[in-house]
Protein backbone atom coordinates (compact mmCIF):
# COMPACT_ATOMS: atom_id res chain seq x y z
CA UNK A 1 0.00 0.00 0.00
CA UNK A 2 2.89 2.25 1.12
CA UNK A 3 4.51 1.49 -2.32
CA UNK A 4 1.76 2.15 -4.11
CA UNK A 5 0.64 5.70 -2.15
CA UNK A 6 4.51 6.48 -3.25
CA UNK A 7 4.40 5.49 -7.22
CA UNK A 8 1.15 7.54 -7.24
CA UNK A 9 2.79 10.37 -5.70
CA UNK A 10 5.69 10.33 -7.95
CA UNK A 11 3.82 10.30 -10.93
CA UNK A 12 1.66 12.89 -10.07
CA UNK A 13 4.28 15.05 -9.73
CA UNK A 14 5.82 14.27 -13.11
CA UNK A 15 2.80 14.62 -15.01
CA UNK A 16 2.30 18.20 -12.79
CA UNK A 17 6.06 19.11 -13.75
CA UNK A 18 5.29 18.01 -17.69
CA UNK A 19 2.34 20.75 -17.76
CA UNK A 20 2.37 24.39 -19.01
CA UNK A 21 -0.72 26.34 -17.26
CA UNK A 22 -2.61 29.35 -19.51
CA UNK A 23 -0.99 32.03 -19.07
CA UNK A 24 -1.16 35.80 -21.10
CA UNK A 25 0.88 36.52 -24.03
CA UNK A 26 1.81 39.99 -25.71
CA UNK A 27 0.69 38.66 -29.33
CA UNK A 28 3.48 40.72 -30.15
CA UNK A 29 6.33 39.39 -28.13
CA UNK A 30 8.40 36.64 -28.69
CA UNK A 31 6.79 33.62 -26.92
CA UNK A 32 4.11 32.98 -29.67
CA UNK A 33 3.66 29.36 -30.45
CA UNK A 34 4.83 28.79 -34.43
CA UNK A 35 3.20 26.64 -36.73
CA UNK A 36 4.63 24.65 -39.24
CA UNK A 37 1.24 24.44 -40.98
CA UNK A 38 -0.35 27.41 -41.03
CA UNK A 39 0.03 31.16 -40.63
CA UNK A 40 0.73 32.65 -37.17
CA UNK A 41 -0.73 35.95 -35.56
CA UNK A 42 2.98 36.88 -35.84
CA UNK A 43 3.33 36.33 -39.70
CA UNK A 44 0.19 38.43 -40.13
CA UNK A 45 2.26 41.34 -38.48
CA UNK A 46 5.13 40.31 -39.70
CA UNK A 47 4.19 40.51 -43.39
CA UNK A 48 1.97 43.22 -42.95
CA UNK A 49 4.62 45.44 -41.46
CA UNK A 50 7.19 44.77 -44.53
CA UNK A 51 4.69 45.64 -46.77
CA UNK A 52 3.29 48.45 -45.32
CA UNK A 53 7.11 49.67 -44.84
CA UNK A 54 7.72 48.63 -48.86
CA UNK A 55 4.28 50.57 -49.63
CA UNK A 56 5.07 53.94 -47.90
CA UNK A 57 8.40 54.73 -49.95
CA UNK A 58 6.26 54.35 -53.66
CA UNK A 59 5.44 57.68 -55.22
CA UNK A 60 1.67 57.45 -54.79
CA UNK A 61 1.81 58.10 -51.04
CA UNK A 62 5.07 59.29 -50.53
CA UNK A 63 3.18 63.03 -51.08
CA UNK A 64 2.44 65.35 -48.36
CA UNK A 65 0.41 67.93 -50.45
CA UNK A 66 -2.30 64.88 -50.95
CA UNK A 67 -3.84 62.27 -49.02
CA UNK A 68 -4.85 59.26 -51.72
CA UNK A 69 -8.46 57.73 -51.40
CA UNK A 70 -8.12 54.26 -51.62
CA UNK A 71 -10.26 50.75 -51.79
CA UNK A 72 -9.92 47.50 -50.89
CA UNK A 73 -10.40 45.14 -53.90
CA UNK A 74 -10.16 41.15 -54.27
CA UNK A 75 -7.89 39.63 -51.78
CA UNK A 76 -7.71 35.78 -52.50
CA UNK A 77 -6.85 33.77 -49.92
CA UNK A 78 -4.71 30.48 -51.57
CA UNK A 79 -3.47 28.56 -48.93
CA UNK A 80 -4.95 25.19 -46.73
CA UNK A 81 -6.14 27.21 -43.62
CA UNK A 82 -9.21 29.22 -43.80
CA UNK A 83 -8.36 32.45 -41.95
CA UNK A 84 -9.67 36.07 -42.34
CA UNK A 85 -7.94 38.41 -44.10
CA UNK A 86 -7.98 41.28 -41.94
CA UNK A 87 -5.64 39.58 -39.88
CA UNK A 88 -3.29 41.23 -42.52
CA UNK A 89 -5.26 44.35 -44.01
CA UNK A 90 -5.63 46.00 -40.48
CA UNK A 91 -1.27 45.68 -40.56
CA UNK A 92 -1.28 48.06 -43.34
CA UNK A 93 -4.70 49.81 -43.62
CA UNK A 94 -4.97 50.93 -39.89
CA UNK A 95 -1.30 52.56 -39.41
CA UNK A 96 -1.92 54.25 -43.05
CA UNK A 97 -5.33 55.57 -41.71
CA UNK A 98 -4.82 56.46 -37.93
CA UNK A 99 -1.31 58.67 -39.32
CA UNK A 100 -3.67 60.15 -42.19
CA UNK A 101 -1.84 58.76 -45.03
CA UNK A 102 -4.65 57.64 -46.82
CA UNK A 103 -8.50 58.12 -46.71
CA UNK A 104 -9.73 54.32 -46.83
CA UNK A 105 -13.30 53.86 -48.58
CA UNK A 106 -15.49 51.52 -46.06
CA UNK A 107 -18.57 49.63 -47.59
CA UNK A 108 -20.11 49.48 -44.68
CA UNK A 109 -23.94 48.53 -44.97
CA UNK A 110 -25.07 50.58 -41.84
CA UNK A 111 -22.65 53.35 -43.44
CA UNK A 112 -24.48 53.18 -46.75
CA UNK A 113 -27.96 53.28 -45.66
CA UNK A 114 -27.23 56.41 -43.41
CA UNK A 115 -25.87 58.07 -46.40
CA UNK A 116 -28.49 57.11 -48.61
CA UNK A 117 -31.03 59.05 -46.42
CA UNK A 118 -28.35 62.29 -46.15
CA UNK A 119 -28.63 64.90 -48.69
CA UNK A 120 -25.59 65.95 -50.45
CA UNK A 121 -23.59 62.87 -49.03
CA UNK A 122 -21.13 61.13 -51.35
CA UNK A 123 -18.13 58.55 -51.60
CA UNK A 124 -15.55 60.17 -52.96
CA UNK A 125 -13.96 57.80 -56.24
CA UNK A 126 -10.74 55.52 -54.92
CA UNK A 127 -7.78 56.90 -56.64
CA UNK A 128 -6.00 53.52 -55.81
CA UNK A 129 -7.19 49.67 -55.00
CA UNK A 130 -5.55 47.13 -52.83
CA UNK A 131 -5.86 43.85 -53.86
CA UNK A 132 -3.50 40.57 -53.02
CA UNK A 133 -3.25 37.22 -52.89
CA UNK A 134 -1.57 34.80 -49.76
CA UNK A 135 -0.26 31.66 -51.08
CA UNK A 136 1.84 28.68 -49.69
CA UNK A 137 4.43 26.30 -50.46
CA UNK A 138 5.19 23.16 -48.25
CA UNK A 139 8.35 20.71 -48.70
CA UNK A 140 10.03 18.00 -46.27
CA UNK A 141 13.13 16.21 -46.44
CA UNK A 142 12.73 13.59 -43.59
CA UNK A 143 11.36 14.68 -40.70
CA UNK A 144 12.03 17.89 -41.64
CA UNK A 145 8.70 19.79 -42.83
CA UNK A 146 9.32 23.78 -44.50
CA UNK A 147 6.33 26.10 -44.86
CA UNK A 148 6.08 29.00 -46.85
CA UNK A 149 3.47 32.01 -47.14
CA UNK A 150 3.72 34.27 -49.74
CA UNK A 151 1.91 37.53 -49.47
CA UNK A 152 1.51 39.99 -52.49
CA UNK A 153 -0.11 43.12 -52.80
CA UNK A 154 -0.49 45.26 -55.79
CA UNK A 155 -1.58 49.23 -55.84
CA UNK A 156 -3.85 50.00 -58.83
CA UNK A 157 -4.60 53.10 -60.17
CA UNK A 158 -7.78 53.33 -61.28
CA UNK A 159 -7.42 55.74 -63.89
CA UNK A 160 -5.13 53.80 -65.90
CA UNK A 161 -5.49 50.41 -64.15
CA UNK A 162 -1.68 50.23 -63.72
CA UNK A 163 0.24 49.06 -61.05
CA UNK A 164 2.21 51.71 -59.22
CA UNK A 165 3.04 49.46 -56.27
CA UNK A 166 4.07 46.15 -56.03
CA UNK A 167 5.06 44.02 -52.59
CA UNK A 168 5.59 40.46 -51.94
CA UNK A 169 6.75 39.31 -48.56
CA UNK A 170 7.77 35.35 -47.94
CA UNK A 171 7.18 33.62 -44.66
CA UNK A 172 9.10 30.55 -44.31
CA UNK A 173 8.87 28.36 -41.24
CA UNK A 174 11.13 24.64 -41.16
CA UNK A 175 11.02 22.30 -38.55
CA UNK A 176 9.47 18.83 -37.44
CA UNK A 177 7.13 19.95 -34.75
CA UNK A 178 5.66 23.37 -33.74
CA UNK A 179 7.29 25.30 -30.61
CA UNK A 180 7.05 28.64 -28.98
CA UNK A 181 9.00 31.46 -29.56
CA UNK A 182 12.13 32.20 -32.01
CA UNK B 1 37.06 22.55 -18.98
CA UNK B 2 35.08 21.55 -16.21
CA UNK B 3 32.88 18.34 -15.85
CA UNK B 4 29.44 20.34 -15.90
CA UNK B 5 30.16 22.29 -18.38
CA UNK B 6 31.12 19.01 -20.69
CA UNK B 7 27.97 17.32 -19.49
CA UNK B 8 25.83 20.34 -20.80
CA UNK B 9 27.33 20.22 -23.85
CA UNK B 10 26.93 16.78 -24.58
CA UNK B 11 23.55 16.99 -23.72
CA UNK B 12 22.84 20.43 -26.03
CA UNK B 13 24.42 18.98 -28.90
CA UNK B 14 21.65 16.52 -29.53
CA UNK B 15 20.84 16.43 -33.13
CA UNK B 16 22.51 19.95 -34.29
CA UNK B 17 25.44 20.37 -36.21
CA UNK B 18 28.93 20.45 -33.88
CA UNK B 19 29.71 24.06 -35.03
CA UNK B 20 26.20 25.49 -33.66
CA UNK B 21 26.89 23.40 -30.55
CA UNK B 22 29.13 25.76 -29.17
CA UNK B 23 26.71 28.65 -29.61
CA UNK B 24 24.00 27.12 -27.91
CA UNK B 25 26.61 26.38 -24.94
CA UNK B 26 27.56 29.97 -24.59
CA UNK B 27 23.73 30.91 -24.65
CA UNK B 28 23.43 28.46 -22.14
CA UNK B 29 25.81 29.86 -19.68
CA UNK B 30 25.17 33.51 -19.91
CA UNK B 31 22.29 35.76 -19.22
CA UNK B 32 18.98 35.71 -20.77
CA UNK B 33 18.99 38.06 -24.41
CA UNK B 34 18.15 41.20 -23.75
CA UNK B 35 17.07 43.92 -25.93
CA UNK B 36 19.41 46.31 -27.82
CA UNK B 37 18.17 50.05 -28.69
CA UNK B 38 20.02 51.95 -31.15
CA UNK B 39 18.41 55.30 -30.84
CA UNK B 40 19.02 58.19 -33.92
CA UNK B 41 20.30 61.69 -32.70
CA UNK B 42 18.79 64.76 -33.60
CA UNK B 43 21.82 66.29 -33.99
CA UNK B 44 22.98 63.37 -36.50
CA UNK B 45 24.62 60.01 -35.26
CA UNK B 46 22.95 57.25 -33.29
CA UNK B 47 23.42 56.25 -29.66
CA UNK B 48 23.60 52.35 -28.80
CA UNK B 49 22.08 51.47 -25.69
CA UNK B 50 23.32 47.90 -24.96
CA UNK B 51 21.68 45.12 -22.58
CA UNK B 52 22.89 42.18 -24.43
CA UNK B 53 26.71 42.75 -25.16
CA UNK B 54 27.41 38.66 -26.07
CA UNK B 55 25.13 39.32 -29.21
CA UNK B 56 25.87 43.10 -29.90
CA UNK B 57 29.44 41.83 -30.41
CA UNK B 58 28.29 39.02 -32.69
CA UNK B 59 25.75 41.07 -34.75
CA UNK B 60 27.82 45.48 -35.40
CA UNK B 61 25.48 47.89 -36.04
CA UNK B 62 27.56 49.79 -38.69
CA UNK B 63 26.05 52.85 -39.66
CA UNK B 64 22.76 54.85 -39.45
CA UNK B 65 21.58 57.08 -42.24
CA UNK B 66 18.76 59.55 -41.80
CA UNK B 67 16.91 61.20 -44.30
CA UNK B 68 13.92 62.88 -45.80
CA UNK B 69 11.52 61.29 -48.63
CA UNK B 70 10.75 63.37 -51.33
CA UNK B 71 7.02 63.77 -49.18
CA UNK B 72 8.93 65.22 -46.12
CA UNK B 73 9.09 61.88 -43.87
CA UNK B 74 11.28 60.61 -41.72
CA UNK B 75 13.30 57.58 -43.10
CA UNK B 76 16.19 55.89 -41.26
CA UNK B 77 18.24 53.04 -42.64
CA UNK B 78 20.21 51.00 -40.11
CA UNK B 79 23.27 48.46 -41.52
CA UNK B 80 23.86 45.40 -39.30
CA UNK B 81 26.97 42.56 -40.25
CA UNK B 82 26.64 39.74 -38.14
CA UNK B 83 30.87 39.48 -37.64
CA UNK B 84 30.59 35.87 -36.11
CA UNK B 85 31.51 32.71 -37.63
CA UNK B 86 28.29 31.30 -37.44
CA UNK B 87 25.01 32.17 -39.02
CA UNK B 88 22.83 34.39 -36.20
CA UNK B 89 19.00 35.14 -36.25
CA UNK B 90 18.47 38.96 -35.31
CA UNK B 91 15.31 40.28 -34.49
CA UNK B 92 14.03 43.82 -35.66
CA UNK B 93 11.46 46.14 -34.29
CA UNK B 94 11.65 50.05 -33.87
CA UNK B 95 9.61 52.93 -32.48
CA UNK B 96 9.05 56.42 -33.60
CA UNK B 97 9.70 59.56 -31.26
CA UNK B 98 8.42 63.12 -32.30
CA UNK B 99 10.72 66.19 -31.17
CA UNK B 100 9.78 66.04 -27.47
CA UNK B 101 11.22 62.64 -27.38
CA UNK B 102 7.63 60.85 -27.10
CA UNK B 103 6.40 57.65 -28.88
CA UNK B 104 4.19 58.18 -31.78
CA UNK B 105 4.12 55.30 -34.18
CA UNK B 106 6.02 51.94 -34.43
CA UNK B 107 6.37 48.64 -35.13
CA UNK B 108 5.99 46.29 -32.06
CA UNK B 109 6.43 42.97 -33.29
CA UNK B 110 9.69 41.34 -34.03
CA UNK B 111 10.64 40.65 -37.43
CA UNK B 112 13.24 37.35 -37.65
CA UNK B 113 15.99 38.29 -40.06
CA UNK B 114 18.47 35.47 -40.53
CA UNK B 115 22.32 36.68 -41.00
CA UNK B 116 24.64 34.57 -42.05
CA UNK B 117 28.41 35.04 -41.38
CA UNK B 118 30.04 38.45 -42.42
CA UNK B 119 26.63 39.38 -44.15
CA UNK B 120 25.17 43.04 -43.64
CA UNK B 121 21.42 43.73 -43.60
CA UNK B 122 19.99 47.22 -44.03
CA UNK B 123 16.74 47.94 -41.82
CA UNK B 124 14.92 50.83 -43.11
CA UNK B 125 12.25 52.25 -41.40
CA UNK B 126 9.88 55.16 -43.12
CA UNK B 127 7.79 57.12 -40.66
CA UNK B 128 4.01 57.65 -41.36
CA UNK B 129 3.47 60.48 -39.65
CA UNK B 130 5.17 64.09 -40.23
CA UNK B 131 5.81 64.53 -36.10
CA UNK B 132 7.98 61.36 -36.14
CA UNK B 133 11.65 62.80 -35.88
CA UNK B 134 14.05 60.35 -34.61
CA UNK B 135 14.35 56.44 -34.64
CA UNK B 136 14.35 53.65 -32.13
CA UNK B 137 15.93 50.83 -33.63
CA UNK B 138 15.13 47.23 -31.24
CA UNK B 139 17.41 44.79 -31.85
CA UNK B 140 16.70 41.31 -29.75
CA UNK B 141 18.92 37.33 -30.31
CA UNK B 142 16.45 34.79 -32.18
Amino acid sequence: MKHRFTLLAGLTLLVVGCETPATYKDPEGRELVVSLGKVDIQDFANAGNAMLQEMVKSPAFDRADSVPVIQVGQITNDTATNFDLSLLLSKITGPLVNAGRVRLIDSDPVASAARASTQGAAVPVPQYVLRGKILEDRANAGRTKQSSFVFQLALIDVRTSLQVWQGEKIVTKQGTTNAVGF
Amino acid sequence: MNRPVLILAALLAGCTPLLETGDKLERAITPPDGVNYAVTRPEGGFRLDTQDGRFASKVELLAVRKSTTKGGFTQVQFDLRNASFLRQTANFGFEWLDAAGSVTEGQRGWTPTPLEPGQITTVTAVALRADSAECRLRILDR
